[in-house]
């Protein structure tokens, strides 16, 4: 095949990579999918139902296996050199063998084979998911359905932003509880910063940026008294915000986090790492936490 | 007795540190009038009372097991290389917990027991392995075995998570010990299990002195040995797989605790126990002190920590002949 066809034989990993496919109606061309944070949006289930899943990564050889002309991603791990998730191998070595692959522009590294700690954070921004639906849309021959897609997802942004533009911005938090005892958070770096910020509220983590889940203590949450706490459930195709719950109940039964804001005033929220990824999901999540934010704007 | 004094001394001191530093910026004089005056509301109460105090409390009882678990350990086998976390006592109990959780077992006390029988097959397990060939249970040999072990139990340990979701979330703890798990209640759970083994500990330190005699002098001093046996290895279970359960597999405190007393107090097993009950916590809660430090905003587990410290003091001991004899 010469380079120019639009590819025919997808590979698309992540959830942020499988919706996105299936939001440019190219479910069709979906070799195989692996590992989803939650169950997808409603208007994907059928669409995701009918494709091959795995719930884990796929080896190296797996990934051949399925004989992909494209490898779509949703974060960097999966081609990282050096990574703790299972890897495929650099983004170059796929090449050499004529898959060509894509990873979402808000965690893709500064230079094929690395990892987290080398997104650009300028990258990270809710526009730089239009450009890569404008250009994701062009390299599949589906730029209609891309333009409609940025189209509606600007419109929902747009529209929330309207609602909250002059309303009091709450800090918020997005925390994992740990089984030793700590917190992982979501920093500056990371998406879930823009749709805190698209929503009407501030990042409480925001100037932490050396990479984008940061592990801290009690202590460190405490100081920075969030008024609003989303939870961080994640990794099962079947999760929904209602499994988020034991994470909002080992936020709010810790006795040291009793006089944080967000503890006080009931204001700890069920919410799913897959809605703080970046990708298509962003106007559901953007809508969604300013819901949460401002009840009386936004429902 | 000024020596004593002067570790008892330092052991407060160590727990003031404890209860100062922290991410929370919070002055001296208000973690003091906190800890004076508890429940009157505010973050510095908040995180005096439900973060430090718990997290200094493991680290004096997780850190004291540790220590006296190592002695018994060295004194037992002779070998100056013993201790729960390098002959793999740690790794075996933490696994079990894992399999306990995987199980359904969630509370402290019920889990607890799988600890102690984790803890005691990894004894069973590493004994057997380093008695076999020709030398008897040599130190390295013994201390290969329990390297071994804890490999395997660590791969088995990654089985069980990547099986079961739920006991993935858990993983890091029970691979990486850490001081900021336990609350009050799982603290007071296994409180009666390290008082137990800690008695235990000191009514065969006498016992212990005899043993380093060799076999048939211990016996013909009238040393009854399976008894001592016996009870030194349950003590080692109880205090080991405790110290386990509330801190996570902590490497090194075990092995390093024991050879320190004894450099203070010359080989009477019965001073060592006490001086291992003193300086296990102080080193266990500086190691985690340090962890707290070094990493901005974000903490290193003290299992992180006193494996970085503790395997030169390892290397130095196999090198050492001095210390090979026991």
């Amino acid at each position: 095949m010469s380079v120019a066809d639009p590819p025919e034989r997808v590979y698309a990993a992540y959830q942020p990579a499988i919706e996105l496919a299936h939001a440019l109606g190219i479910t069709d061309r979906l070799v195989g999918t692996a590992f989803l944070d939650a169950k997808v949006l409603p208007e994907y289930v059928d669409q995701q139902a009918d494709v091959d899943y795995v719930p884990s990564l796929p080896s190296r050889e797996a990934l051949l296996h399925t004989e992909p002309d494209f490898v779509l991603s949703g974060f960097n791990g999966f081609f990282a050199e050096e990574s703790a998730d299972s890897s495929v191998g650099t983004r170059a070595s796929l090449r050499e063998l004529g898959v060509q692959s894509w990873i979402l522009s808000p965690l893709c590294p500064s230079e094929d084979g690395l990892t987290d700690r080398s997104i650009d954070p300028a990258e990270v921004e809710v526009e730089t998911i239009y450009r890569d639906l404008r250009d994701l849309g062009a390299l599949f021959g589906v730029e209609d359905t891309a333009a409609e897609v940025i189209g509606d997802l600007k419109e929902r942004i747009a529209a929330v932003e309207d609602k909250v533009a002059d309303a009091d911005r709450p800090s918020v938090a997005i925390v994992s509880p740990e089984a030793d005892g700590s917190y992982r958070v979501a920093s500056g770096t990371d998406f879930g910063s823009h749709i805190i910020d698209r929503a009407g509220g501030t990042n409480v983590f925001g100037d932490l940026a050396e990479k984008r889940n940061v592990e801290i203590g009690a202590e460190k949450l405490v100081e920075r008294d969030p008024d609003v706490i989303l939870t961080d459930a994640c990794c099962d195709g079947q999760l929904t915000e209602q499994d988020a719950r034991s994470e909002v109940g080992a936020i709010e039964g810790d006795p040291a986090l009793a006089g944080v804001t967000a503890v006080a005033d009931d204001a700890v929220h069920p919410f799913l790492f897959a809605n703080r990824s970046a990708g298509i999901r962003a106007a559901h999540s953007i809508e969604l936490v300013a819901s949460l934010l401002h009840p009386d704007l936004v429902d | 007795m000024v020596r004593a004094a002067s570790a008892v001394l330092l052991l407060v001191a160590t727990c003031v540190l404890s209860l100062v530093v922290g991410t929370y910026p919070a002055s001296v004089s208000s973690v003091l009038s906190a800890v004076v005056s508890p429940g009157n509301g505010g973050d510095v109460d908040a995180i005096v009372w439900h973060v430090r105090i718990p997290r200094t409390l493991t680290g004096l009882l997780a850190g004291s097991a540790l220590g006296v678990a190592g002695a018994l350990m060295q004194g037992l086998t002779r070998n100056p290389l013993a201790g729960p976390g390098i002959l793999g006592i740690n790794s075996g109990a933490s696994f079990a917990v894992v399999v306990a959780i995987g199980l359904g077992v969630t509370a402290v006390n019920g889990y607890l027991w799988f600890a102690f029988a984790g803890a005691g097959v990894a004894a069973v397990v590493v004994y057997t392995l380093g008695s076999l060939g020709g030398g008897g249970a040599t130190p390295v040999k013994l201390a290969l075995a329990g390297a071994a072990l804890t490999a395997m139990v660590g791969s088995m340990t990654t089985i069980v998570t990547l099986l079961d979701a739920a006991t993935l979330d858990e993983y890091r703890f029970w691979a990486i010990g850490s001081l900021t798990r336990a609350g009050s209640d799982a603290l007071a759970t296994v409180g009666p299990f390290l008082a137990a083994g800690s008695l235990l500990a000191v009514a065969v330190g006498g016992s212990l002195n005899l043993l380093a005699l060799g076999e048939d002098m211990a016996r013909s001093l009238g040393a009854r040995l399976v008894v001592v046996r016996v009870l030194s290895a349950v003590a080692v279970l109880l205090l080991a797989g405790a110290a386990t359960v509330i801190a996570g597999p902590v490497g090194f405190v075990g092995l390093a605790v024991p050879h320190i007393a004894r450099a203070l107090t010359g080989p009477d097993y019965r001073w060592i126990m006490p001086y291992c009950v003193v300086l296990g916590p102080i080193l266990l809660l500086l190691a985690d002190v340090v962890g707290r430090m070094l990493v901005q905003p974000e903490q290193l587990q003290v299992g992180i920590v006193t494996g970085l410290a503790g395997a030169p003091f390892f290397l130095y001991l196999v090198r050492r002949r001095k210390v090979a004899q026991l």
